[in-house]
């Protein structure tokens, strides 16, 4: 029953981000290093955050019936169009499936807190009865998993792996699991955020991580004035799938998860570590279980939070992991074009990769105009992919490290 | 090959007993935990009641002054029950390298709705319900140490960090069986070798004003206001709905080898965890319990056992007519004649619905369960349920001979999961 050996391949790719909607569109702007900062339509005047990466030609209607629109928080907005994106890409038909095999792993970190600041306002405003009954199922983060397979059937392992801005890797990392295990035989997984509400932005930037500019270009990982990221919404969804499942249906196949490693730093919620030690213990578990060699690796897709404590151990882990060759490995942070979008960034950034890997390219990372670091950072413009390996990092701020390798199936 | 896997730590917050101990005698001896609400005022509210953990001191359950200040109730509830069931493990010290193999997982449903609602109020101004909230005018806004932690991902970073755990970590938000998700997840992770050690559980504290109405404008609660304690009664004919509840339980979870060979205390073995989803509806199940049939179904398949083998069942009982309904029709579905026979009761009925934590306490009170022998009741079965007609262990604890027990729980999103434990023998 428990096979460890089952392999796992994406299939279908679903991507609602603020530069580009659906495959060919993202395509497209990563390949270009189209930006997707804009102003923010909330921005107020009291709101210090004026950019981010607002998705502003995202019509939920034109995904979801309306009434689903109002019952939901724009989380689950973004999760259905992405999965519906996935599932046509990947050409997968429940009719065809036996639907408790099939499930969902949709990682997520505010919730729907939009929705639920709005009904909260409701309660302190209006009294108990002026609250939605929809608001319980509409801020919960499993509000997206439950959707999805309300609306596709998927009657399978279904999980929502919270962990902060490295949720959406491990979305992926444990739908791989599961399918590898034999679990299920396909998964819908990835993340999904929505957060440029101005109380919500609030509550982030109480951290002190957001920076609070109206400066688009104010993302700036391995920069000399990196402090800080700009948030993102956003929604990455891929199909996993058990390799011979895939192939025995004809799919497409994108390329293979070949590894999935996590670590953490044990320095809390509020404190980011000095060195990259246990980064580079992850780093070392994913180079294991893929069997990945050196000269495999077409880029490595950084994590870049862009504040100087962070950029230094991200450099240091990458050093204790490859040595000398850690100043030869192409990297980059393509999220620099569309903001950070929590749990959304992995799964955006794979989905990147998945795409770079079929066309070649290794797309770039914007605004590091002064870098100080020893990298070979593919800057401002995108670079042509030796390798058919793609290696991804994401760090949350309780200390996790995550990440995810993918190979293309050749 | 995969590596089996044991529970030797427990630790509980409940609104009936902190500490494995206490918390244990109280369910054995069928006390509530269900008290008229004190954490705000409560009178404009249809529900003034709820399970609170009332006698909470976190600087006796070893949490820090720095931690005391910055995290908010549900974290403090997740570390101190990750440090009770640590110390409840007996574990030595470990070097580097063995807390590199310890991770954390934990489960939430509801994590930061109350330290939200807080600081919606004093960011914006208004404020009906709560008291002692600082005036917005009265606080930094940029001073990071005046927010209070309210993001899902802390608990379970505070519990990794005040151990120095460098293993796996993160949490689990799968509605009411994210507890469950949490041990099940971390028990795949001993299993497949990805840690050796882990620490798993639930936990949520979300008694705030907002937190309780929107499961009252759901009419999803109980309002047996005048008498709390009779208030959670899954199966019996008189439920008018579930009592929301605060609380935490953690699993340290071994690799069964690690466990022997320091001569641990084993309170049993987990053997098998199973999870679907209803594709149903976002609140509740079929009728027939279908979902929760196949998930029977499933759990047995996979443990390779039959029903007449099962010895115990804790359900996920919430005290709400529909689910009790599906539930009793799922066990006779996937049980057959068994289902009269085996065992069942939910721990609801004396603490209410912990939410996130609710399906981790029930993981625990099941290893319990096996491990001293004895069936904690279900509390307040006054007058039975036509539609509910099983074995529900009304009222009295029972003393038992059992080998294999499982604990199930169901969730808002739909998420069914179920855990397969097996009594050890050494």
């Amino acid at each position: 029953m428990i096979q460890m050996e089952r392999r796992v391949v994406v299939t279908g790719i679903g991507v609602v981000a603020s530069n580009g909607i659906g495959k060919g569109a993202f395509k497209h702007a990563i390949e270009q290093g189209k930006m997707g900062i804009k102003t923010l339509p909330v921005a107020d005047e009291v709101s210090p955050f004026k950019v981010g990466g607002y998705i502003d030609d995202f019509v939920p209607e034109h995904y979801l019936e309306r009434k689903l629109v109002q019952r939901t928080d724009r989380m689950t907005h973004l999760a259905l169009a992405a999965a519906q994106e996935a599932v046509y890409d990947a050409n997968l038909s429940m009719a065809q499936e036996d639907p408790t095999r099939v499930g969902a792993v949709i990682a997520n970190t505010l919730g729907g807190a939009t929705f639920a600041t709005k009904q909260v306002r409701q309660l302190h405003l209006h009294g108990p009865r002026a609250m939605s009954a929809f608001t319980a199922v509409a801020w919960i983060q499993v509000a997206n998993v439950g959707q999805a397979a309300l609306r596709y059937g998927f009657q399978g392992y279904c999980k929502v792996p919270v962990n902060d801005l490295a949720g959406g890797l491990d979305g992926l990392g444990t739908a791989y699991r599961a399918i590898r295990r034999g679990a299920a035989d396909i998964l819908i997984a990835g993340g999904c955020e929505a957060p440029l509400d101005t109380f919500v932005l609030f509550s982030q930037g109480l951290s002190g991580w957001l920076i609070a500019t109206d400066d688009p270009t104010a993302y700036r990982p391995f920069d000399r004035h990196a402090r800080g990221f700009l948030p993102a919404e956003g929604a990455g969804l891929c199909i996993l799938e058990d390799y011979e499942h895939a192939r025995k249906r004809g799919a497409n196949i994108y390329g293979e998860i070949i590894g999935y490693g996590q670590s953490n730093d044990a320095t809390g919620w509020r404190k980011l570590p000095e060195n990259g030690r246990q980064y580079a213990r992850a780093i070392q578990q994913v180079m294991h279980e893929g069997k990945i060699s050196l000269d495999e690796i077409g880029y490595f897709s950084l994590d870049g939070r862009a504040l100087p404590i962070a950029d230094r151990a991200e450099v240091d882990a990458l050093q204790h992991t490859f040595g000398t060759q850690a100043e030869h490995i192409p990297v980059s942070v393509p999220r620099t074009m569309q903001g950070h979008s929590y749990a959304a960034a992995g799964a955006i950034d794979t989905i990147g990769a998945l795409l770079a890997l079929q066309d070649g390219f290794i797309p770039p990372t914007l605004h590091c105009t002064y870098p100080i670091y020893n990298l070979n950072l593919v800057r401002n413009e995108a670079r042509s992919l030796h390798g058919n390996v793609v290696i991804l990092g994401a760090r949350s701020y309780g200390g996790s490290n995550v990440v995810l390798a993918i190979r293309k199936i050749t | 090959m995969m590596r089996r896997v044991v529970i030797t730590g427990l630790g509980v917050i409940a609104p009936n007993g902190i500490g494995k101990e206490a918390f244990w005698q109280a369910n054995i001896q069928g006390c509530s935990g269900i008290v008229p609400i004190s954490r705000f005022d409560a009178r404009p509210f249809p529900t003034r009641i709820a399970g609170e953990v009332r006698d909470f001191d976190p600087l006796r359950l070893g949490l820090t002054e720095d931690e005391i200040v910055t995290l908010d109730r549900g974290s403090q509830f997740a570390l101190a029950a990750a440090n009770l069931a640590l110390e409840d493990a007996a574990l030595p010290p470990l070097n580097d390298a063995e807390r590199e193999a310890v991770g954390v997982i934990m489960g939430h449903a509801m994590a930061g709705a109350d330290e939200g609602e807080r600081m919606w109020t004093r960011y914006s101004g208004h404020n009906q319900y709560l008291d002692n909230v600082p005036d917005m005018a009265d606080l930094p806004v940029w001073n990071t140490s005046s927010a209070r932690s309210l993001m899902a991902f802390v608990p379970s970073s505070v519990i990794a960090a005040h151990h120095q755990f460098y293993g796996p970590c993160l949490s689990i938000s799968t509605g009411c069986s994210a507890g469950a998700d949490a041990i099940g997840q971390a028990f795949w992770a001993i299993q497949e070798g990805q840690a050796g050690r882990m620490l798993a559980g639930g936990a949520d504290s979300a008694i705030s004003p907002a937190s309780i109405n929107i499961f009252s404008v759901m009419h999803a609660l109980s309002r047996r206001n005048d008498e709390p304690t009779r208030a959670s009664r899954p199966y019996d004919a008189q439920r008018d709905g579930f009592v929301m509840s605060e609380g935490a339980a953690v699993l340290l979870l071994e690799d069964c080898e690690l466990a022997l060979a320091r001569h641990a205390r084993i309170y049993a073995e987990l053997l098998i965890f199973t999870s679907n989803c209803n594709a149903y509806h976002m609140t509740a199940l079929p009728e027939n319990g279908a979902p929760l049939q196949a998930l029977l179904r499933q759990t047995l398949q996979e443990g390779g056992i039959e029903p007449h083998q099962l010895g115990y069942i804790n359900s996920h009982g919430s005290s709400t007519l529909l689910n009790e309904i599906a539930e009793t029709a799922a066990y006779k579905a996937a049980l057959g004649e068994s289902a009269y026979r085996i065992p069942i009761s939910a721990t609801k009925s004396m603490i209410g619905h912990t939410q996130g934590a609710a399906s981790a306490i029930e993981a625990a009170v099941t290893a319990l369960a096996l491990y001293y022998q004895v069936l904690p009741p279900t509390i307040n079965q006054e007058q039975t349920d036509t539609r509910c007609d099983l074995d529900y262990v009304p009222n009295v604890a029972r003393a038992a001979n059992i080998e294999l027990a499982l604990t199930h729980s169901s969730g808002f999103g739909g998420v069914n999961t179920a855990l397969l434990l097996r009594r050890w023998r050494s």
